[in-house]
């Protein structure tokens, strides 16, 4: 006998599981990842928000003691505060377009007819795969002031060699350059999958149109790739703001805290001065922050749905 | 990816030797650092100290690389690291799969908003939970024990595992399962006898993902497992650089083990982490 998909749940019940209807087991199947949710994240964000409210620091040996919004008002007031989130909020504007466009080349290079695609994939895939703390330490490497390869070819292109980690500016530029290198790899793979679904008869008649290739890139290209490159500029912003392996790795934040991400000083407040109180209210912070651009992400998932 | 692609506008580049030079590009941009680190680990000391630098190391050694497991207990780095992520890679597969055959197959009253809850998670920034995670982890006595990370990086992979599982499994026509069942598989059976099996290069995928997840994960890592014996590669690394000495050749070695078993993996399954990736990507 045929059983349809509407029959299912009419199955004979042959054994325990079957008893379950659908739905219980359904519930069954999602608890596992529920119960995992709840105790790394749900439960954690509930006990972050109620700890921001409180002074608790564990070397002043003192107990928990509720000051309301003290903690925020202390942030206002704290100016390593307002230079770690300007730092992030600079780090995000100039990594997540630059990382874009890098990636959108790479891209387009990749792209390419080549005989043999393997080299080229893994080219792409290295950079992804490499931990974030390697790439730092690298590129801490590469821009060592006297044995740092980019000094290296500076001076041999008749450039004077730059002290890079002495500066905040050159720091800085230092830490942007490795984070574009590091993420535009992920950008360029999302964008590839995304232009080999444009159709070849598109700029096949664009072309008996006249179009030349950089109308062709600007009218055809870009418009059809909008939704891969949306999507992949949120997951990129997000990340951004949660910057803290790469300058943590090859600047530590300095000089002093020029360098130093919103993600590095919460990290510095808790686990170094066990400022719980405080380090709690930095990361509710960062917390309203991300969720807003995940708010706008999902908007954009279900506008495509 | 397929030889013939559509057209880019650098498509003028064409012709063979302007290809040769795209590809050129790609490969250094890619491979470049880490060659570079390769060939540092190979210099010795008085190599490295030498203005105008050298690129190639002229008198190749493995000193290094002895020294860095002599320095520092690296095998135990890596011991820890693949154990850590060998561990959350099988929770998040068990974990996301039974969540995804739910979520694929069964009927939800609340599909649409659990599958929002799970885009929101795939984008938390766990940095945020430092201190309630550090405090769950002290209070169940997971410090300085593999399941303080374990935990966490299953969490950190349990989205996007989940929603390309869900994806793969779609993708199975459901008479295989019912046939199954008529022959007298249970749902669950049939799941891990006939859907997961079917689904097996893309559970794989996922698996490689969650496990370049885990492998790279820095920051609680640092935070949670102070004991030197359970540091993770990308924490230990960090122990080779002394107050003033930077030993560089040293450094590259360690880094140059860490980045050799990923790298195998990424060879091997360039293609399906590439889908993988771009799958999951685009889906959310």
């Amino acid at each position: 006998m045929p059983i349809s998909e509407r029959d299912e749940t009419h199955l004979p019940k042959w054994t325990k599981w079957l008893d379950l209807s659908d739905r219980a087991l359904a519930v069954l199947l999602l608890a596992p990842a529920a119960l995992l949710l709840s105790l790394i994240i749900v439960y954690p964000v509930a006990r972050l928000i109620y700890t921001s409210f409180f002074s608790l620091s564990l070397t002043s040996g003192l107990p928990a003691e509720f000051i309301g919004l003290e903690n925020f008002a202390l942030m206002i007031d704290d100016p390593v505060f307002w230079e770690t989130l300007w730092n992030t909020v600079l780090i995000t504007i100039i990594t997540v377009p630059g990382a874009l466009i890098v990636g959108m080349a790479l891209a387009l290079l990749a792209n390419l007819p080549f005989a043999t695609q393997w080299p080229v994939r893994l080219s792409l895939l290295i950079p992804w795969a490499l931990p974030l703390s390697f790439a730092g330490l690298i590129f801490a490497w590469f821009f060592h002031s006297q044995y740092g390869v980019v000094n290296d070819v500076l001076v041999r292109l008749g450039f004077e060699g730059i002290i890079w980690f002495n500066s905040p500016n050159w720091a800085f530029a230092a830490i942007c350059l490795t984070i574009i290198w590091k993420t535009s790899s992920f950008m360029a793979l999302m964008i590839l999958a995304g232009l080999q679904t444009i159709p070849r008869s598109l700029y096949e008649a664009a072309d008996v149109d006249g179009a030349g290739r950089i109308r062709q890139f600007f009218e055809i290209t870009l418009p059809l790739l909008k939704p891969s490159i949306v999507v992949a500029l949120i997951f990129r912003t997000i990340t951004a703001l949660q910057t803290f392996d790469i300058p943590f790795m090859m600047t530590a934040g300095g000089p002093g805290t020029s360098t130093a991400t919103l993600a590095m000083y919460i990290h510095q407040n808790t686990v170094s001065f066990l400022d719980l109180g405080y380090g709690s209210a930095l990361a509710v912070v960062m917390f309203a922050l991300s969720m807003a651009v995940t708010a706008v992400y999902l908007r954009i998932i279900r506008a495509k749905d | 990816m397929t030889a013939v692609t559509s057209r880019s506008p650098v498509s003028f580049l064409s012709g063979k030797p302007l290809r040769l030079i795209a590809a050129a590009i790609l490969l250094v941009n890619g491979m470049f650092p880490a060659l570079w680190i390769l060939f540092t680990s190979l210099k010795t000391e008085s190599e490295l100290t030498r203005t105008p630098i050298s690129w190639f190391p002229h008198e190749p050694t493995f000193a290094n690389y002895m020294r860095a497991f002599s320095d520092q207990p690296l095998h135990l780095f890596l011991f820890n690291s693949f154990m850590v992520a060998l561990l959350s890679t099988a929770l998040t597969l068990f974990v996301s799969v039974l969540a995804a055959y739910a979520l694929a197959r069964l009927e939800l009253r609340f599909r649409g908003l659990i599958l929002s809850v799970i885009v929101a998670v795939s984008t938390f920034p766990l940095v945020t939970l430092l201190v309630p995670l550090f405090e769950i982890m002290r209070s169940l006595g997971f410090l300085n024990t593999w399941v303080a990370l374990v935990l966490p990086y299953t969490v950190l992979s349990l989205p996007i595992c989940t929603l390309m599982l869900i994806s793969f499994f779609e993708a199975i026509p459901r008479d295989l399962e019912n046939a199954a069942m008529i022959d007298g598989c249970t749902r669950i059976g049939a799941l891990f006898k006939v859907v997961v099996p079917l689904c097996a290069p893309g559970v794989f995928t996922a698996g490689i993902l969650a496990f370049v997840n885990a492998w790279d994960e820095f920051l609680l890592a640092l935070s949670f497992n102070s004991n030197p014996s359970l540091r993770t590669l990308p924490v230990g690394i960090q122990l080779y650089q002394g107050e003033f000495a930077f030993p560089w050749p040293v450094i590259s070695a360690a880094l140059v083990v860490g980045i050799v078993p990923v790298a195998i993996l990424i060879v091997i399954f360039q293609e399906r982490v590439v889908s993988g990736l771009t799958a999951g990507g685009i889906k959310g």
